[in-house]
């Protein structure tokens, strides 16, 4: 074979450093040709690292429009084309391509030097930071909650359909890696079996119950539980251990971890109050007085619940001298921004700033400010000067 | 699905492509249509010491400039490799994005061309013999 050489046949070298008073031709590629399969890819210089090392992938279905991700973030692909004639010009040796296989006879001194054209660039993809589409994880791991009757299932049903692994995760959402993480642990995901799964409500709510229950039996303080001493009881009440030690990941956090093999955990108040209250409004509203009164009789001891918990989670109603709450959950809204107004307006048609603003704080748009979102998909109105403005849908 | 991009090109030693840019179409003569392979665009001259190209294509000269790009733009090939277990299932395909090259600068013309009329081109052609003779224009 015979090796070109870099300078003698031209291509995108000779182009990129030709000499003052000196030219080139340029000519089309003996296999110049559409080349569908060439891609150009417009690329900031900060994420150039993260292709080098290969941790750039794109995710998506064929009928999704494809995503970039690395490692932390996702980014739309766009083809944007031009109208002008973009000649593309591979450098000299291209082995891959099998370029310059149109050796000549004639030695390298005689042969011109020319650039070779292989394609026409119709234009080029570019990457715009967006919010991970994350809703679909959701929307997968709803449908099997893990129900305690599957235990038993499990073993005679060899079938594992509707049910992912990490690696099904990332085929089907598009997310980086990161965000698909964070969007487990906001749903409260558990890995069991190699499969992520998010629990059954009600079936956590026994699981917790029975923590509960079992603190008071054994006098353990809810600040410093003790996990193997935990796990274990709860194991002798014939809870799966994975679920048992989800039911204090759920729940609680973890404390220091120098404890060597047995750590401590420390319940935490706010979680656990919302959990009984999510549970006394579970599909109906409630007169306050009621809500309250049955709220506070679930507290277990040594917490304090407050009506402050419930920001993002309840929604108050007045009417005539009734006030009723029901349950409206920030964890149920879409986290597309116009999908995510569109069900707050049809909740309700005005909403006051401080009970709209914790259901929109943690909407992220790449580039948009939450005023910026406001001003798009809202209408702000304010009667008076002194009064509180009210926003309505656009 | 999830397609890998992969670089093997090494720390930042991807090989640099280059682009010739100009505003409208090139065009070549009917007769070459079918066969541009090999057929000769035009050339690129650059007179002085300054960034500055003329781009001779048929009778018709450009003047451009060398401009870096304000992103750098990555040349990706798609690879597809097939399952050899079930190579005639398309879903079972694996494909792979490779970067093969990164493009830093562009040689762009973006005045309209000036005809050369009267005067014969500029830069002779050295030609094999046999080669067809160029004929494209710019539309």
């Amino acid at each position: 074979m015979e090796e070109p050489e870099a300078g003698c046949r031209g291509g995108a070298e000779a182009v990129l450093n030709l000499k003052p008073n000196s030219s080139i031709s340029i000519a089309y590629h003996s296999l110049f040709g559409p080349h569908d399969d060439l891609i150009l890819l417009e690329l900031d210089e900060k994420l150039l690292p993260d292709i080098l090392h290969n941790r750039v992938t794109v995710r998506g279905k064929p009928d999704e429009e494809a995503v970039l991700c690395t490692q932390s973030k996702t980014y739309a692909l766009k083809f944007v084309g031009t109208s002008n004639s973009v000649f593309l010009i591979p450098p000299s040796n291209r082995s891959e391509l099998n370029l310059n296989s149109d050796e000549g006879n004639g030695t390298v001194d005689d042969k011109p030097v020319v650039a070779p054209v292989i394609k026409v660039a119709p234009g080029n993809m570019e990457i715009v930071e967006v919010a991970p589409r994350i809703d679909k994880l959701k929307l997968l791991l709803s449908e099997n909650p893990y129900r305690p009757e599957e235990e038993v299932e499990m073993e005679e049903k060899k079938d594992k359909e509707g049910l992912f692994r990490w690696d099904d995760l990332v085929n089907r959402v598009q997310a980086s890696d990161e965000e698909l993480m964070t969007g487990l642990r906001a749903l409260s995901a558990v890995e069991i079996d190699g499969y992520w799964r998010i629990v059954d409500e009600k079936y956590m709510d026994i699981v917790l119950s029975m923590l509960l229950h079992n603190s008071v039996l054994n006098g353990w303080s809810l600040n410093a539980l003790r996990e193997n001493e935990v796990v274990g009881v709860l194991v002798a009440d014939e809870f799966p251990c994975r679920i048992a030690l989800h039911c204090l990941e759920m729940y609680g956090s973890k404390m220091d971890e120098d404890m060597g093999e047995d750590c401590l955990w420390k319940l935490d108040e706010k979680r656990v109050c919302l959990h009984f209250a999510r549970g006394v409004l579970r599909g109906e509203k409630r007169k306050m007085e009621s809500f309250m009164e049955e709220w506070m009789q679930k507290i277990p001891a040594g917490m304090q619940a407050s009506f402050d918990m419930l920001e993002g989670e309840v929604l108050i109603e007045r009417v005539g001298v009734e006030t009723w709450v029901h349950a409206f959950s920030i964890s149920s809204l879409p986290s597309n921004p116009a999908e995510r107004f569109s069900v707050l307006f049809r909740e309700r048609s005005k909403w006051e700033w401080k009970d709209l603003q914790p259901y929109i704080r943690n909407l992220r748009v790449p580039g948009l400010s939450s005023e910026g979102l406001l001003l798009k998909y809202t209408r702000k109105t304010q009667p008076t000067l002194d009064a509180e403005p009210v926003f309505s849908a656009r | 699905m999830q397609i890998q991009v992969k670089c093997r090109c090494g720390e930042g030693k991807c090989p640099e492509w280059a682009i010739v840019e100009l505003q409208g179409v090139v065009e070549a003569q009917s007769s070459f249509l079918d066969r541009l392979q090999n057929l000769e665009i035009g050339r690129l001259c650059r007179p002085s010491s300054q960034e500055n190209y003329t781009f001779t294509v048929g009778y018709h000269e450009l003047s451009g400039s060398k401009v870096p790009l304000k992103k750098p733009l990555l040349v990706l090939k798609k690879n597809r490799d097939l399952d050899p277990d079930q190579p005639n299932e398309l879903n079972s395909s694996r494909v792979e994005l490779e970067v093969i090259g990164i493009i830093r600068y562009r040689i762009l013309f973006k005045t309209r061309p000036k005809a050369l009329i009267s005067k014969a081109q500029p830069v002779v052609k050295e030609k094999k013999a046999g080669e067809p003779n160029p004929d494209v224009s710019i539309k």
